[in-house]
């Protein structure tokens, strides 16, 4: 499990991150306090105010004190200081196995949703995960016990890239089976028809989610830099294309940059974040990029 | 047909397929790369892939026919206009004229010839082993020069040893050595190459046929034209041999005929006579375009033989004028003899008492002393009894009524001997006597009546033939009026053969002065009985051109003239002591023959005459007389026959070949076909070239 651990999270990386506060935007529903308004009124610790006993409640919540010293039913209040609730979404199908210098994307995407997930464990956050593909998936539900940090590393260390995306109808089933406010996290290639992908985070943005999505994607698919002729074999489809990369470098870049484009348009649109990150960009670039305009944001 | 002259270099074709196998072989052996997703490249199929895909192909088939083109270009394409003539061997007649006119310089000074050998040479060069060919020339023996094409080394020596000769040529002859050669050939395909200048005058109406008869054959007949733009085209024709009292019996002079062939007027010529080195005589002329007319040239004679005396004897004369193109007629060789006076017997008869009119005698020797060249003795139609050749040149009947028998015969007699006879018909003459008998054997003319003019007219006669030597002493052009005397009334004449030539006729086209061979005839009066022609400035001149046309043509008659190709002909006065050899130029010599006639000895050489000059006729060791040997005239007229002309009247008409690389083209392409390697070789060069445009347009990015 330790070695589990060194291998998914980088020593050095997670220093980096532990100067920085990973906090949500948006106000979740939790359990745990936190650094976090929360807009419920919940049942924590900290004591916020009476409210006038309502048939329906529950009897739980009944001060009973001040119904032994007054016989009035009042329910007590608190103003919680909740944890964020983040699930990582972590897209398992056949193109996130794709490598074109050792470290495949899925790869890329395990070690960096094991770091946030270290990182939200850390602020007491609750981490949970989705592992998706071909239109299933598996989730962990969040919690924040820091011994739920080796059940992650367990289904990551499980993860393998087989199948379709599908990324539509896996976001869609989570969507409608998180029930409580909070954070996705997506790390995907994102390799699937926009209008669904647009679809799906829109779902999520629907029910109140903050959406952040990591675009992970090999260098060679931005910059398709192969050098001769060859048959391209698409890792999920497995349709075939022969034709020679330096005809159709510039107008293959140039359709990748405006699908990307595409896709954090819509993320804006909908009010997610978009971060595209590539296999050779370091982990701590990525996330201080990301968290350090979080915090601008805040 | 389309074929290949090196087919050995086809097994290079398999070349072809090399990036044909590069490109299957690159295609099999691709790397697979297993990517993410195709959906992008996908996206970019429809219009890039398909268009690279395109190109791709394109320069496959580029570089493929680049390829190909290569390798037949080093096999040597050809096409060939049809293949049974391609395929077959040909029998080849080639006809070489060698006319003197073949001689005629062009502005470079390189003479027709050259060109002629040079095409006989390119015939020569493509022939095939199979094919036959015969060389033969428009001069040459009944028989081709040289024939198959085994021996091709000796038909190029024949070619080359072929030069203008100076004897006139005979292509109709020629055709016909052609033709008969090819119709002993056993070959199928027949070709004719005839090499000429195509003079006009050689161009015969026979020749034209032979054309048109070798075409319908199916003989493929090629015109080589051979012929230069140079435009002077002047010649001395002819020369009088008669010296000639000058004007007003003073001094002497000679004639010679000149003749313009060219379309513009001459230069003034200057046409001097020399008598061995010595200058003895000459003057300027300027002739008119296709002029031709007796020039008189005084002669000095002293200055060449330094005694009045050499007149007497025969003296050999070279008479030139400024050379152009053809060099060979603008020099032209003479005997002349001493100033001759032409005996004439004028026969008429007095009537009713009163004198006969003297108008031809005054017109002939006006002063009576015979210093105008003729001696004129009158007498009546018994006077012909005495006739002999010894005696008089040419009689000259003037409005007799008829003769009879015995002098009639005498009369006959003379003219077989080589005199010349002048008959002036006038209102006595008996014209059914002349029409039926008289005339039969003498001249083709019949008589048919006398013709009048209309009360208070005339007729109006004009020169129909105005270079013939009747009228030399008059300047007329063709149509032109003769004269503007009167004539009121003509004997009606009808010439019924070629051998008599009407030289002035009537507007109504009646003949009034016929020419025929020692002949002339004056169909009006030589008195004032029809009109006032005496009184006219033309009567003397007509009357003196009546007489000098019979007369020379007795003088022609009698061999005196010689020309290059026949045997030199010499008149001796009197008899050879011994054997007569004849030497001339270019080493000549021949043996002469040696018969009496009228007048003397005439000596003929047993071999023609090769050359122009003077050809010397010795016997008993002693030089005894002289011949000039000219070339013929009808060579001297450079002006081409039109291809059409020749071309007419075949249905598959001859083609006409300007130049010798053209030649060589036909050639080829009737041996062995259009050869088609350069532009093969400028095919591959632009299919690389594309090939390199196309490869270089790809969209390459960093």
């Amino acid at each position: 499990m330790a070695k589990t651990s060194q291998r998914l999270l980088d020593p050095h990386f997670v220093s980096k991150l532990a100067r920085l506060d990973l906090r949500a935007r948006l106000v979740v529903d939790g359990f745990l306090t936190g650094l976090h308004k929360s807009p419920y009124h919940g049942f924590s610790v900290e004591f916020a105010e009476h409210r006038q006993y309502m048939p329906g409640d529950p009897l739980r919540h009944l001060d009973w004190k001040v119904l032994a010293k007054s016989d009035r039913k009042y329910l007590k209040q608190y103003e919680e200081e909740t944890n964020l609730r983040a699930t990582l979404l972590i897209d398992t199908s056949a193109s996130m196995s794709y490598s074109s210098h050792g470290l495949t994307k899925l790869d890329y995407a395990r070690q960096l949703a094991a770091s946030l997930a270290y990182l939200m464990l850390r602020q007491k956050d609750a981490v949970g995960m989705y592992a998706f593909a071909n239109g299933r998936g598996e989730l962990i539900p969040p919690r924040s016990t820091p011994s739920h940090l080796r059940q992650l590393l367990v289904l990551l260390e499980r993860l393998e890239a087989a199948g379709g995306t599908d990324f539509a109808s896996s976001l869609h089933a989570l969507a409608e089976r998180v029930k409580q406010r909070g954070l996705i996290v997506i790390l995907s290639d994102l390799l699937d028809d926009t209008e669904r992908i647009a679809s799906a985070i829109h779902h999520f943005r629907h029910r109140k989610h903050e959406v952040l999505v990591f675009h992970v994607l090999d260098p060679q698919e931005t910059t398709f830099q192969f050098e001769r002729e060859a048959t391209y074999i698409d890792l999920e489809s497995g349709d075939r294309v022969t034709t020679r990369p330096q005809e159709l470098r510039v107008d293959y870049r140039s359709r990748v940059k405006g699908w990307m484009d595409k896709i954090r348009e819509f993320c804006v649109e909908k009010q997610a974040d978009y971060v595209a990150v590539s296999t050779d960009t370091p982990y701590d670039r990525a996330l201080l990029e990301y968290l350090s305009k979080r915090a601008r944001l805040l | 047909m389309f074929s290949f002259l090196n087919p050995g270099f086809l097994w290079a074709l398999p070349l072809a397929g090399i990036p044909i196998l590069i490109h299957f072989l690159s295609k099999r052996r691709l790397p697979e790369i297993r990517f993410p997703t195709v959906m992008f490249l996908r996206a970019l199929e429809p219009r890039e892939i398909r268009r690279l895909r395109l190109r791709e192909i394109l320069l496959l088939i580029l570089r493929t026919l680049a390829i190909l083109l290569l390798v037949c270009a080093f096999a040597r394409p050809s096409v060939q206009p049809k293949a049974a003539a391609a395929r077959a061997a040909a029998a080849v007649a080639v006809v070489i004229d060698d006319s003197e006119s073949m001689g005629a310089m062009d502005e470079q000074g390189r003479p027709r010839i050259e060109g002629a050998r040079e095409r006989g040479l390119a015939i020569v060069d493509a022939a095939r082993g199979g094919d036959e060919i015969a060389i033969t020339t428009t001069t040459g023996p009944d028989a081709p020069l040289a024939n198959r094409s085994g021996d091709r080394v000796r038909l190029t020596r024949t070619v080359r040893q072929i030069g203008a000769t100076w004897l006139p040529g005979n292509v109709e002859q020629a055709l016909e050595r052609a033709r008969r050669f090819l119709g002993r050939s056993s070959l199928r395909a027949h070709e004719v190459y005839v090499i000429s200048d195509f003079q006009a005058t050689n161009f015969t109406k026979g020749a034209r046929e032979k054309v048109a008869l070798l075409s319908r054959a199916g003989a493929r007949v090629v015109l080589l034209p051979v012929v230069s733009s140079r435009v002077p085209n002047h010649a001395i024709e002819d020369l009088d041999p008669a010296l000639r009292p000058g004007p007003q019996g003073k001094g002497l002079e000679m004639r010679a005929r000149l003749v313009n062939h060219a379309d513009a007027p001459s230069e003034r010529l200057s046409v001097r006579a020399r008598l061995g080195d010595a200058l003895i005589g000459g003057g300027d002329v300027t002739l008119q375009a296709d002029e031709s007319r007796w020039a008189s040239l005084p002669i000095d004679w002293r200055a060449g033989a330094g005694a009045a005396a050499e007149i007497k004897g025969k003296a050999p004369v070279v008479v030139e004028s400024d050379v152009d193109a053809l060099a060979g007629d603008d020099r032209r060789f003479a005997v002349l003899g001493a100033p001759r006076r032409l005996r004439v017997l004028r026969i008429v008869e007095s009537r009713a008492g009163e004198p006969a009119s003297r108008f031809t005698a005054l017109a002939l020797d006006p002063a009576q002393d015979g210093s105008g060249g003729y001696v004129v003795e009158t007498g009546t139609p018994a006077s012909l009894l005495g006739l002999g050749r010894s005696r008089y040149d040419v009689v000259l009947l003037e409005d007799i009524a008829s003769l009879s028998s015995d002098a009639e015969g005498r009369l006959r007699s003379f003219l077989r001997e080589g005199g010349g006879l002048v008959i002036g018909l006038g209102p006595h003459a008996d014209l059914d006597y002349y029409g039926h008998k008289l005339f039969p054997g003498v001249v083709d003319l019949a008589l048919e009546g006398t013709e009048r003019a209309s009360e208070g007219q005339a007729f109006e006669i004009r020169a129909r033939a105005p270079a013939h030597p009747i009228l030399e002493g008059l300047s007329l052009a063709v149509g032109s009026p003769l004269t503007q005397s009167r004539l009121t009334a003509v004997s009606k004449g009808r010439i019924t053969s070629s051998r008599a030539e009407a030289i002035v006729t009537t507007t109504g086209g009646l003949p009034v002065v016929v020419a025929a061979q020692q002949v002339s005839i004056f169909l009006g009066s030589f008195s004032d009985d029809w009109g006032d022609l005496p009184y006219s400035g033309a009567f003397v001149p007509l009357v003196r051109g009546l007489v000098d046309h019979a007369a020379r043509a007795a003088s022609l008659e009698s061999g005196d003239l010689s020309l290059v190709g026949r045997p030199p002909t010499a008149h001796l006065d009197t008899a050879p002591p011994g054997a007569v050899v004849v030497r001339g130029p270019e080493s000549y010599r021949s043996q002469a023959t040696v018969a009496s006639d009228g007048s003397g000895f005439r000596a003929v050489a047993d071999a023609p005459a090769p050359v122009p000059g003077f050809y010397v006729f010795e016997a008993g060791g002693r030089e005894a007389a002289v011949a000039a040997v000219n070339p013929d005239p009808i060579e001297s007229d450079l002006r081409p026959v039109s291809m059409e002309s020749l071309q007419a009247g075949s249905p598959d008409p001859p083609r006409s070949i300007l130049t010798v690389r053209s030649l060589r083209t036909h050639l080829r392409d009737m041996r062995q076909g259009r050869e088609l390697w350069l532009l093969f070789l400028v095919l591959a060069a632009v299919a690389l070239a594309g090939e390199l445009a196309l490869a270089s347009a790809r969209t390459v990015a960093p």
